[in-house]
């Protein structure tokens, strides 16, 4: 790689943050100040940590700029345009994404675009919750959370009492608020086998593969984390509280271990 | 002047009989039946667009009626083996408490409009009356319990009857145990559980913010407004900050990638 070519991507790197400043600011408040999307802080590191591990790959790709990538940069800052009048934070963080991959399409081309598009795909993963999507969602969790629990519960011989998102064992009352929703789980659990998946398996349907299974564990182990601390009162809040949520969460790690082990089974016996 | 001199004499028996049983009282544990807006066991019957907050229960019977237009916030729960079955047992438990539980006297008058009372057990062998308002004070303190043990009937006058609570009496608190039946006339505004041994009509328009529960019969509604009594907030349970949980399972997903080279070091050692 040439020294021009260096400065190039250094004084293109340089821009891109210096543009897109408030809305890097914005999203590292974002992660910062809410719960949802503090595991943001650790997308990027993640991304850029497998653009280095692969860098043996890619650093052999010939660049080919393309004239595409001043489209992609152009269409980003449109979006960053509209994001400044109203579209908001979402918006401004997928123009500072589709800008990123202009940079990389200008600069290197579709070769390098392809070879980093597993690392951009990781980067949605920080984007901040899209308002509009999340209202809509986010009640229709609870509820289902707090069904699954009280069926859970009703399962193992419990009594409980539903009231919407309430429920009440034997007169200690546990509420299934937003931020039990179980989109947490959701979000970080699909991350977490997205990585997993990359890690464990050199098939990229598996990634995919892997995240179809994240929704139906996320909400069911969201909705047990719900039903023991409606079940034990003394882990409805505090380091219990916590502590039971951080054991749960593992418990889908490792039922998302099972189910890549259980595909790459199904899968060798087919090719077998 | 005798009149006058006994009524004296009734009012300050009534002021010494409450003050005598301010000892303080433990609420009435309403076990499942405190999760029942309205809780019967012949039938529910309603008029109108009437609004249960919480479940809504028959047991043993099954009818409910009137539900749309009535709308219930939680679930209706109908026969012996369901829900309803549990809270009428949970009920009975409630009843037997709330009757059993000591009362000092001096007897409750007939019509208790207009009077304020303090927390405490309050009793009268026959039927209460409520014309006008009466007043439930809790003396600054949000825990206090007032029982009422009726013998009888418990009937609000139509129009402008109203249980009022102050001094941070809360209705969750507010026990009405009912011999027989009880009747809040139209527009009533009524504050408190009841605990019925028959049946409990709210007619037109009564607005009651606590729960109707009837041990052996119907409960019919027109046109209510029934909120839940105010409870403590039930907890909330948040999940775990979304960074730690993926460092959780990043660290759990690295461990297992890595777990035989782990275990030949471990081994080594």
């Amino acid at each position: 790689m040439t020294r021009t070519r260096q400065a190039y991507i250094v004084l293109t790197a340089a821009a891109l943050v210096l543009c897109y400043a408030s809305t890097l600011r914005g999203m590292f408040e974002q992660w910062s100040i809410d719960d949802d999307m503090s595991h943001g802080f650790v997308v990027p590191i993640v991304a850029l940590w497998i653009v280095w591990r692969e860098r043996g790959r890619w650093q052999a790709l010939p660049a080919k700029p393309s004239w595409w990538g001043l489209a992609f940069l152009a269409a980003g800052a449109g979006m960053q345009i509209l994001a400044v009048f109203g579209g908001g934070l979402f918006a401004a963080s997928v123009a500072f994404l589709v800008s990123v991959a202009g940079a990389v399409l200008y600069l290197g081309g579709f070769v390098f675009l392809r070879a980093w598009a597993f690392p951009f795909l990781l980067a949605l993963f920080m984007l901040p919750k899209l308002a509009i999507v999340y209202s809509q969602v986010t009640f229709p969790l609870q509820i289902l959370a707090s069904r699954i629990a009280a069926a859970m519960l009703g399962a193992v011989g419990v009594a409980v009492v539903r009231e919407g998102n309430i429920l009440d064992v034997a007169g200690h009352r546990v509420s299934v608020q937003e931020a039990c929703n179980g989109f947490r789980y959701l979000l970080t659990l699909g991350f977490v086998a997205v990585v997993y998946a990359y890690l464990a398996d050199s098939k990229p349907w598996m990634r995919f593969a892997l995240l179809a299974v994240v929704a139906p564990i996320a909400i069911f182990a969201n909705a047990l984390r719900v039903a023991v601390s409606g079940l034990v009162p003394a882990l409805d809040t505090g380091t219990p509280h916590a502590v039971a949520g951080y054991l749960v969460f593992v418990l889908c790690v490792a039922i998302l271990i099972l189910m890549r082990g259980l595909f790459h089974t199904v899968y060798a016996r087919y090719h077998a | 002047m005798k009149t006058r001199q006994g009524a004296s004499i009734r009012k300050l028996g009534l002021f010494l009989g409450c003050t005598l049983c301010l000892h303080a009282q433990t609420p009435v544990a309403l076990g499942t039946a405190g999760s029942f807006g309205v809780l019967a066991a012949s039938t529910v019957t309603n008029t109108g667009p009437t609004v249960v907050s919480g479940n809504l229960g028959v047991s043993p019977g099954s009818a409910v009626t009137g539900f749309p237009p009535g709308t219930v916030t939680g679930t209706i729960y109908t026969l012996v083996g369901s829900l309803a079955g549990t809270a009428q047992n949970d009920l009975t438990a409630a009843y037997l408490d709330a009757q059993g539980r000591a009362c000092p006297g001096p007897a409750l008058p007939g019509d208790i409009g207009g009077k304020v009372f303090l927390p405490g057990v309050y009793c009268n062998a026959t039927s209460v009356g409520i014309t006008g308002t009466v007043t439930l004070n809790g003396n600054g303190d949000p825990n206090a319990v007032f029982i009422f043990q009726i013998g009888s009937t418990l009937t609000t006058a139509a129009s402008n009857s109203n249980v009022n609570l102050v001094g941070g009496a809360q209705a969750s608190n507010v026990f009405w145990q009912v011999g027989s039946s009880a009747t809040l006339g139209t527009n009533t505004i009524f504050n408190g559980i009841i605990l019925a041994q028959s049946s409990i009509t709210l007619t037109t328009g009564a607005v009651f913010n606590g729960r109707a529960l009837a041990r052996t019969g119907a409960v019919t509604l027109d046109s209510n407004l029934m909120t839940n009594p105010n409870t403590s907030p039930p907890a909330s349970v948040p999940a775990p900050p979304s960074l730690i949980l993926v460092m959780a399972g990043l660290a759990v997903a690295t461990l297992y990638l890595n777990r035989e080279r782990l275990l030949a070091r471990f081994r080594r050692t």
